[in-house]
This record gives C-alpha cells, structure tokens and sequence, in this order.
C-alpha cells in the first residue's frame, strides 16, 4: 500500500484507489459534521445579535442551512433574522444566465427598510460565485447607506469552519478601523457558532471567568449589541483563541492590520485543571496580580473537586476506570479527553476527529491529545469526517462510553457503549446554556454521562 | 420524408462559423431542404445574413420575459429558413453557458423542433468548449455530427483540437461525433496543406475548403449570404458544394486529439512555414527546394 497526493490508498495488487476519508481532498464523505461556507458564514453572522443576514444564493441554501447548520448545532432555530426569517436573493436559471446584481440590489433596499439592524451583511454562496456577479461592487454603492459587508462564501471553498474565517476576514477587510487599545480587554476566539454546539454556554462561561480575574472579554456572540462588539475588535490588548486551529486567520489578521497580539489555547478550559492553568497564563501575559487569580482559583478548586465527589460512589461502583472513545471537533475532543484522563482517571481507547483541520494543524491536535496525559495509555488518533468510516471504526473496541455526535446515537448500543451527545450535528440534545466549559463543566460531563447509567429506580 | 438531421458547428470565434453555417443552411434550402438554423452565441448573429442584416429577438430575451409564446422566438429568413439565436447575457455578466443550456432545453422540451418540423438543424455554436454549457450540443447525442470551422491559423485549430478533446470525452456516452473539418479563409497551398496535416494527425478528415473571398464581405455588407447576394459567383458553388456533402456525409469520426504539448510542436513547426511561404511570395524569393 502507498499513499498518493490526494490522501487515497492505492492497491498494489489492482492499481485502483481506495479513498479513506481521513485524509484531505477525499473524493466523498458521507454525513460530514459541519456544513458549507456559507452555513458557517450564516450561524456566525446569526451569532451576532444586531447583525442582520442577507443570503445572496440559490434558492433552497438558506432553508438548507436551517436544517443543517442551526437545527444541527443543538436542535436551535435561526432567532428574529434567521431560519425562515432570513432574506434570500433565492437564484434562479434567469440569474444564472443574467447574473444576480439586480436581484440583490432589490433585495438590499427592500431589506434595509424591513429590518432593524445595526448592520447587515450579505453572505454570497455557490451562484454568484460561480457566474462572476461582482457582489462587492454592489456592496460599494451603499458605502455611504447603510452599515453593510459581504462575505464571499460560495460552498465549494470549504467548510463551516472556513465559513467562521471568512466572516471575519471580511469583517477585517471592510468594516474595522484602529481604535486605542483598551488595557484588560480581550477578544475570545474559536468557538464557532451552532458548529461547536455549546458556543453560548462557553463563551459566557468564559466572560465571567477573565471578570473574575478582572479581564473584560469581548467575546461578540450571545451580546446585545453585537454589532458594536464587532466594530469595538480592534481595541483589545490580547486575542484569545480557544482552538488548535479556528479562530488562527481570524487572530493572525488581527495581528497583522492592528497588531493585536494573540494567545492560543488547544480549547475551550474544561474541568479545574484546563481551566485553572488557563486562567493563570492569560493573567501572567495581561499583568494581572497574581494573588487575586490565585485566590480565585483556589476557591473554585476547592468548591468543585468538593462538588466531584458527589460523583465519587456511583463512579467508582459502577464504572470506575472505563475506556471511552470520542467523535468529535478538535476542540471538543481535545478538553473532553484530557479532563476524563487527568481528573477522572479514565483511559482513552480511539479518538476520531469530525472537523476536517487543514494539513499544517493536524500535529499540533495529536500532540493536544496525545501529551501531558496521565494514564500510559495514550487514545489512538484518527481524522474521519465521514459519519459511516467513523462508525465503522468503532467497532471491536474496549470502550464502554461514547462522547459523540447525535448521529453515532443509535450505534451506541449495538457497540456496547453508553452515549452521550457533545458535539455537532446535536439533533437530540437541546444546548441552550449548556457547556462544559469552565470549573462547573466538569460538573456538568460528569452529570450528562454518570447519568446514562446511573439508576434507574 | 427523411429522418431528421441535426448538427453543429464549432469553431474559434471569429474564424467564419456564422459566414458558413447561414451559406450552408441557405444552399440546403435553394436544394429544397427545410432547414432550421440555431445561433448558440451570446452575440446572437448567427442568422444576421440571412434576415437582411437585422437581428432578432432570443431565446433568452423570452425567457427573461416570463413569456411562454414560443412563437416568438423563431423567424423565418431567406428562402423560408427557421432562424433561431439563444442569445444570452451581456459581456461579463452572468452564465452565457448555462443560457445555452437553458434554449436548448427550452427548444427541446417544449416540441418546437417538431412543431417546425425542420429536416436539418444546424446549432452555429460559439467558440472553444470552454465550460459544460457550450459542449450542450455534443452532449447526449443532441447534434449527431459535428463540424468545425478552422482556418490555418494557430489558435483556430487549437480550439478544434480543445473541440476533439470534447467530442471524444463524450463519445462512449452516446455524444455526437465528428462529422469533419471546414477549413475556411484559405488564401495560399501551405494554409491547406497545414489543416490538411492536422486533420491526418488527428485522425480526422477535412470535408470542403472554403477560399478566402470579398464576395463574402460585399454580400455580407448587402445583409446577405453569397447564395443569396451573388449564387453565381464561384464563391456560392463552393457552398453548394459544401451542402451536398454535409447532407450525404454519414462519416462519425472520433478523433484522436494532441495533448498541448504536442499540438505546440506541431504547431510550430507549421508556423514557420507559412511565414515562410508569405515571405518568399511577397518578395518573390523562391522557398529552397520548390524552385523552377
Ligand atoms: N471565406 C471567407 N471569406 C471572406 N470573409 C470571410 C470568410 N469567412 C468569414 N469571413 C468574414 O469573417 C468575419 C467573421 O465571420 P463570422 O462568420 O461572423 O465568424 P464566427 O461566427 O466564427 O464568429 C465576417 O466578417 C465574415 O464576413
Ligand atoms: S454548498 Fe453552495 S449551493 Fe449548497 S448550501 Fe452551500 S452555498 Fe448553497
Ligand atoms: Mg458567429
């Protein structure tokens, strides 16, 4: 067996390729975890309260993403701008043929008189890409207007995740301008809307963390005023990215028009220790007194390792040690396996990672989840967006627990395993609030998977 | 009555195909053929010479329009000839491909070929086969032939060869096959000879050669065809001729085109020989070898 260029396997014996799906630019995948572009571009922009978005793309896209972005990032409709409540230029043959400029023109007055927003952004999709509508001219003509940007975002370029980068790069391009930084202000990154199911329960969870330390977070989604969060980006002192790998362009561009330094973070803090040693390295680069973090930190410490031995007995007696597996985003594979190994003592048997990371990231997610573990036994690490391949290699393994997606819910059983729903698509699990971010997110793992088999008289 | 012909004709913009098909379709007539000539180009053209001059309303403008009255689209040219543009979009706006798709569709599905009841189709079809949309012809059998229109200058038979690329890559898929080549302009042996060559390395073969002619112009002029403006002249009775060939030719060609690499060479070394063979007429220097 040999590896050619496009990450097939080819048999020696028939010469014919054999696609896995692991590997970058793979022909197929069936159910991919994340959506288009233009869904990633759409859930972010819907993230940002205030934001109004206009879908500049064929007809269907945007009900599309209502089922396979919103519906799928734990079970959450669109709110006043989004689902069925989005406007759509809704391309058909004529502006195919014609282009589409009219269309969004007409769209764009209609739009801005119906709408209250403090801005609007049009997010363009595969049509006008595809036939060369000069969207950005367009956009131009309301420079004096209306507060409006456009995100080219055709679903061909790449995935959610891409669609994240892209609405703030264009953001960057088109709306921002230098402000003075502001000391103690930090911009949070990484967390991607409906795409990482719990983006509203951790970035909260995260706000209030750093004002515990006394750090201010602009952390954009879930804030009343979105749209001036956005605008108000340029002035912090420190980004902040809670990923091995999303948010990375959006805080290098920062850095590069602003000279925004950043700092990153392999996820969002899970559990006491992720988010104690996370708090501690943010207040030593922003020169916050280190007693007042100490303080903070030993009292939450004290307070949930308290709180874990709740759990103690129906742990130890009943599942103590068990192996577990995770289908998951990097970030949420990368918290959830190194708080079940270093504060609950459980071993990790395979790891397989939905989110389809560029090429030049992949090390640095297997070193995430590979080191500064306590157990000896270290997960076996596989890249597998395909929802079918990730079943399949499930199969035959020591694991009793599966943190996963809605879509391996129904295999649990058949792969004697017990399920529990953390990661996109979650169309079984509600998350309104919910997150395992932060001190009482250990708490809360704990609670969702000591309850699958806790019981049941 | 005779089954149905349909073919295409492709070329590099500019090369004659429009000159050429509406000769052909009004030679096809003058033998009594009805004959439905369809004009695949945004610049909608096609059907100029035959209708005086004027253009006429499209495919697509009555697609636009939201209009369902077919009617419209078709009018009747010289000698009764069914004359149809596609039409499409402006200059850099929009899909000219997928416009093409959509007449050809809308021509299709809506029985307007066999309302008019045309025994030949002639599809005037826009340059190379640069995207899916203008390969709509040869795909799916549509045009049984195709023709092409080629003169010996470079990039005209490199878009024939992009052309063969086409007709080959869907040949096992039930796609129209090379009915041959046209090679149109000539004005000298060596630019005859250049087509001629290329037509044996492909595997093809070259069906008329059309002269290069100011009847052409001074017709054209006119808002006319050579057949119509001057069918005594020399110029019409290769066009006839043109005519009786395409119509008893069954020959289906699949071609074997160069790979660019090779058509360059190819190229090249033809290249230099017509610039050669203008030199040695225009000073009157005898080329080595060929001297009396
Ligand atoms: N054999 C010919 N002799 C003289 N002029 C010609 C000849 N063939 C084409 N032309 C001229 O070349 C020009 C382009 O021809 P046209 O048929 O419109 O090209 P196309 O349809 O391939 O774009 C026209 O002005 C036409 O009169
Ligand atoms: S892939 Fe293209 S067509 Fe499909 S939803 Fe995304 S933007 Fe629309
Ligand atoms: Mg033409």
């Amino acid at each position: 067996m040999s590896f050619n260029d496009n990450g097939g396997v080819k048999n020696k014996n028939n010469q014919k390729e054999e696609f896995t799906s692991h590997e970058l630019g793979k022909e197929h995948v069936e159910a991919p975890k994340y959506s288009c572009a233009l869904g990633g571009a759409y859930g972010t922009a819907l993230g940002v309260y205030g934001l109004v978005p206009l879908l500049h793309a064929g007809l269907g896209c945007g009900l599309g993403q209502l089922f396979g972005q919103l519906y799928a990032g734990g079970q959450n409709a669109g709110g006043p701008v989004g689902g069925t409540s989005t406007a759509t230029t809704g391309l058909v043959e004529e502006h195919v043929i014609f282009g589409g400029e009219d269309k969004l023109r007409k769209l764009i007055n209609a739009s801005s008189e119906v709408y209250e927003g403090d801005g609007f952004v049009v997010i363009s999709g595969c049509i006008p890409a595809l036939i060369g509508d000069d969207v950005d001219a367009v956009i131009r003509e309301y420079k004096n207007d209306i507060p409006l940007f456009h995100i080219n975002a055709p679903g061909f370029n790449g995935n959610s995740y891409e669609g994240y980068e892209l609405f703030f790069e264009a953001l960057i391009d088109q709306i921002l301008t230098p402000l003075p930084t502001q000391k103690g202000v930090v911009n949070i990154l990484g967390v991607v809307p409906y795409q990482h199911i719990f983006w509203k329960g951790e970035l909260l969870t995260i706000k209030k963390l750093l004002e515990s330390i006394g750090l201010k977070a602009n952390i954009i989604f879930t804030e009343a005023d979105g749209f001036n969060k956005l605008k108000e980006l340029p002035q912090a002192e420190y980004n902040i990215v809670l990923s091995t790998w999303n948010g990375h362009r959006t805080a290098q561009k920062l850095e590069e028009k602003f000279g925004i330094p950043y700092i990153t973070f392999p996820s969002v803090p899970l559990g006491p220790k992720q988010t104690s040693h996370f708090l501690k390295t943010v207040a030593q680069k922003l020169d916050v007194p280190g007693e007042k973090v100490d303080k903070f930190i030993k009292e939450e410490e004290r307070r949930s390792y308290r709180f874990i031995e709740y759990s103690g007995d129906a742990l130890l007696i009943a599942r103590p040690h068990s192996y577990f597996a995770v289908v998951a985003d990097s970030n949420t594979a990368i918290a959830i396996n190194k708080f079940l190994v270093n504060e609950m003592g459980y071993l990790p048997d395979i790891i397989q990672l939905t989110d389809n990371p560029p090429e030049e990231y992949r090390e640095e997610i297997i070193k995430a989840l590979t080191e500064g573990l306590t157990s000896t036994i270290k997960p076996e690490v596989v890249f597998e967006p395909d929802a079918h391949l990730a079943r399949e290699k499930l199969r035959d393994r020591p694991f009793q627990f599966l943190f996963a997606s809605s879509l391996e819910a129904n295999s649990a059983p058949e792969l004697g395993a017990l399920h529990v729903t953390v990661a996109f698509p979650s169309f079984n699990r509600i998350v309104l609030t919910d997150s395992y971010a932060g001190y009482d997110g250990g708490l809360r793992l704990i609670e969702d998977y000591i309850s699958t088999f806790a019981g049941p008289l | 009555m005779i089954k149905r012909k349909q073919i295409a004709i492709y070329g590099k913009g500019g090369v004659g195909k429009s000159t050429t098909t509406s000769n052909l379709s009004a030679a096809l007539s003058d033998i009594g053929y009805t004959v439905m000539q369809v004009g695949c180009d945004p610049k909608n053209d096609s059907t100029n010479s035959l209708r005086g001059g004027k253009p006429i309303p499209t495919v697509m403008d009555t697609l636009r329009s939201g209009s369902n009255d077919f009617e419209q689209i078709i009018h009747e040219g010289y000698n009764g000839i069914f004359c149809v543009e596609a039409g499409g979009p402006e200059p850099g706006v929009g899909c000219a491909g997928r416009g093409i798709i959509a007449a050809i569709e809308l021509l299709d599905n809506n029985g307007i070929i066999d309302d008019y009841d045309p025994d030949i189709v002639i599809y005037d079809v826009l340059g190379d086969v640069v995207c899916g949309g203008f390969a709509i012809p040869i795909r799916q059998g549509l045009a049984e032939q195709i023709y092409t229109v080629t003169s010996s200058d470079y990039m005209a038979i490199y878009a024939v060869n992009n052309l063969f690329k086409g007709i080959l890559k869907y040949s096992g898929s039930g796609g129209g096959l090379l009915g041959g080549i046209i090679g149109n302009s000539i004005k000298s042996l060596a630019e005859k000879e250049m087509i001629e060559d290329f037509s044996n390395k492909t595997d093809s073969e070259v069906i008329q050669y059309v002269p290069r002619s100011p009847t052409v112009t001074k017709c054209e002029l006119e808002g006319k065809t050579t057949i119509e403006g001057d069918p005594d002249s020399d110029q019409a009775e290769v066009y006839r001729e043109l005519a009786r060939k395409v119509i008893n030719n069954q020959k289906k060609f699949i071609p074997k085109p160069f790979d660019v690499d090779a058509l360059n060479d190819w190229g090249s070394t033809w290249v230099s020989r017509i610039l050669l063979h203008q030199k040695t007429s225009s000073q009157g220097i005898q080329d080595d070898g060929s001297g009396v």
